[in-house]
């Protein structure tokens, strides 16, 4: 029995929970390759063409799976992981699209209802009883799975809080990587050396074909990046103290706080918001901090992506933003001396 | 207090409620291009439609005098709960500070909520403020009952334009009265005045009749939607919104137990294709296009603003429910870019379409009962 996992949304976040999840119950798992041009080309074809580009991906990942033979296709419903919030409306109904978008794989669907109070998701273990059901598992060995992904996803957060990407946070946490030969590979910070603050959803980010890679093209910039998942919880949480409404989408409020976070911390030299065509929560959210940037006299430059984005274009638009901060704080510091 | 509110549909009623508070309402103007022009120029983007037109209503409201806003909230997930965040944060940067008084779910943050009642009832006499409520609920039930009868017969009025005249002009008296007794002579001078209006006769099986379902905004906002209802009305088909006000005040304003309203029944037609709430109104824009297909109903209109998120759900959805139940389906999305000429010309030729399949269902029938009877011709 093969389980497949669409490499997409939230795959970016869960990846080694649902993995070791799955492994500890003896169940296979695949995972679609990383977005490319057939694959985009899939889910772009598949959806309606007003929705954002992540959801189209996610389509095209489910539709690839299809295609490599998975058993069953792992579309879980994220309604809420935190009390109070929840997830964008289009996560909320993303298995009733798929579903009904393509009848023929309706019966191979995994669809766990995503609902708890933190984002550690084996506090409610309830919601994997449709997995329970569907793949003939029993309740204790259940329970095991999701105490053992816990511990891994924990691992994984551990090492995003550290100051790793996501990629090589799954890779340590799941052991593909060392820790020893990885802590050498970490280059000190320098002094010209700027550092950005990168908002924007880690489906988003590091998906490299929605992104257009805009990580490694700031890492080849000598540009020290920090994002939202590498600020602790806590931190976040302080920021909206005081705010009489927050978002109450759980991601985007974690950036939206990452955002005034970035603005009070004194080694962030500037913001960028990477976000999707017609993304709701992000026209709010980036609006308001937009509005903001002058308050905190930092710069704050908006990407917007999409299935048609262009290469060229983002590369001279962030090496101009970088040279700009780059002069901005030779300026500052020969003031300063 | 002068008191100002987002423009939607039948704005009398709030007026009316605000006004026997003892409050000056500004009325905002009804959204025009220049409404437009200017939310879009203040907005975010991508923001949805509403949030534009809204913006453009408050600035034309506080031109006009307006000091403090209601409006209502909400804690999503669909963007509407965080309209106010925004509306409030743009007119700061731009030099307004206005006062926002804005209802959230009295169930979740009870103390705020009281505290804005207050706020509104002012010093106004607990039975004033009863009489008041009571007489808005009387009053937008019997406007929803005219504005039913106004959708269907101009459909085929003779003259072009009429009925729409004789709606104002019936909105205009309930404007005027104030007790309950002119609101009864409004209601029936009103139900007089629509039913002398010259009709065609058109029999009944060749009447056509189109459901209009989808955002709650673009729906009831006549001015934001290419005043599709009218526009359907005049290719001669008869019209039902999905949402008229006193359902949404009963749904969301009374208590669950005398709930059973027809929400209800919606939200349960939605349950196979839609379990969840997944916010705005997705769930019932779902389940009301298959109410009226149960209905009989010829064709639905699906209306959105351009990237709502709850709605693009169900339009990924609608392809499915039109297999199970052969209902075409239109889905128009709308934003300030929205070509007039380009909607009209995709709305006539979905009315055509659907005229067509009305007759063919006609003859579809009229050859079974043929068929039938020749049987009985046979076999007798």
């Amino acid at each position: 029995m093969i389980v497949g996992i669409p490499r997409a949304l939230l795959y970016h976040y869960y990846y080694p929970f649902w993995k070791t999840y799955f492994e500890e119950l003896g169940i296979e798992v695949m995972v679609s390759p990383p977005t490319n041009k057939v694959v985009m080309d899939l889910g772009v074809k598949a959806s309606v063409p007003e929705i954002c580009v992540p959801i189209k991906v996610y389509l095209g990942h489910v539709l690839e799976l299809v295609n490599m033979g998975a058993d069953w296709i792992f579309v879980p419903r994220f309604v809420s992981i935190q009390k109070g919030q929840f997830f964008c409306p289009k996560f909320m109904g993303l298995p009733d699209m798929i579903r009904h978008s393509f009848p023929h794989i309706a019966s191979r669907l995994l669809i766990p209802a995503i609902e708890s109070t933190t984002d550690d998701l084996a506090t409610s273990p309830k919601q994997y009883r449709e997995i329970e059901e569907k793949l003939g598992i029993s309740t204790a060995a259940n329970k095991r799975a999701l105490k053992k992904a816990e511990t891994v996803w924990i691992d994984f957060r551990r090492w995003s809080l550290k100051g790793y990407e996501i990629p090589d946070a799954m890779a340590l946490a799941l052991g593909t990587k060392n820790p020893q030969q990885e802590a050498a590979t970490i280059i000190e910070h320098q002094q010209d050396e700027i550092t950005l603050g990168v908002l924007g959803y880690v489906y988003n980010l590091y998906d490299s074909m929605i992104s257009l890679d805009i990580l490694s093209r700031l890492r080849e910039m000598n540009v020290k990046v920090k994002t939202f998942e590498m600020i602790p919880e806590r931190m976040l949480k302080e920021r909206l103290i005081g705010m009489p409404k927050t978002m109450f989408w759980t991601f985007s409020d974690k950036l939206f706080a990452a955002g005034y976070h970035f603005y009070n911390e004194e080694s962030i030299d500037g913001l960028i918001h990477v976000t999707a065509f017609g993304c709701g929560p992000d026209s709010m959210l980036g609006k308001l901090l937009e509005l903001d940037s002058v308050k905190y006299q930092k710069p704050f430059m908006t990407v917007r992506i999409d299935e048609h984005s262009g290469e060229n274009h983002l590369q001279t638009r962030i090496e101009a933003y970088v040279d700009m901060l780059r002069r901005k704080k030779q300026l500052n510091t020969q003031r300063g001396a | 207090m002068k008191v100002s509110f987002p423009y939607m549909g039948t704005t009398v009623v709030y007026k009316k409620l605000l006004e026997m508070l003892g409050h000056e309402v500004i009325m905002p103007p009804k959204p025009t291009q220049k409404t437009i022009n200017l939310g879009v120029k203040y907005s975010p983007e991508f923001a949805c439609f509403p949030l534009k037109v809204i913006m453009g209503s408050y600035f034309e409201a506080i031109d006009k005098g307006a000091e403090v806003i209601i409006t209502s909230g909400g804690h999503g997930p669909c963007r509407a709960g965080f309209y106010e965040r925004v509306h409030r944060r743009i007119l700061e940067a731009e030099g307004h500070f206005v006062d926002f008084i804005v209802f959230d779910s009295m169930f979740r943050d009870r103390k705020t909520f009281i505290e804005n009642v207050k706020r509104l009832k002012g010093k106004t006499p607990l039975h004033k403020v009863i009489h008041a409520l009571w007489m808005v609920y009387d009053m937008i039930g019997k406007l929803d009952k005219l504005e039913m009868e106004v959708q269907r017969i101009r459909a085929y009025e003779v003259n072009r334009g009429e009925t729409t005249r004789i709606w104002e002009h019936i909105q205009k008296m309930f404007d005027k009265a104030y007790t309950r007794g002119a609101l009864r002579n409004a209601y029936d001078k009103g139900r007089k005045m629509l039913a002398a209006i010259e009709l065609h006769s058109v029999e009944e099986e060749n009447r056509i009749r189109i459901g209009i379902v989808g955002e709650i905004y673009v729906v009831m906002e006549d001015s934001i939607n290419m005043k599709m209802e009218q526009l359907l009305n005049s290719l001669g088909a008869e019209v039902e919104r999905s949402q008229y006000l006193s359902q949404w005040v009963t749904y969301n304003m009374l208590p669950k137990w005398i709930n059973w309203s027809h929400e209800k029944h919606i939200l349960k037609l939605s349950d196979p294709y839609l379990p969840i709430q997944i916010g705005g109104h997705a769930k019932q824009s779902v389940g009301q296009i298959v109410d009226y297909s149960r209905r009989g109903f010829d064709g639905v209109v699906h209306l959105m603003p351009f990237g709502c998120l709850p709605e693009l759900v169900s339009q990924s959805i609608i392809p499915k429910i039109n297999e199970d139940f052969g209902i075409p389906v239109l889905t128009i999305s709308l934003d300030e870019q929205a070509g007039i000429a380009n909607n009209q010309t995709r709305v006539e030729a979905f009315i055509d379409l659907v005229k067509s399949k009305h007759k063919e269902r006609l003859s579809q029938g009229e050859k079974n009962i043929n068929k039938s009877t020749q049987h009985v011709t046979t076999t007798g």
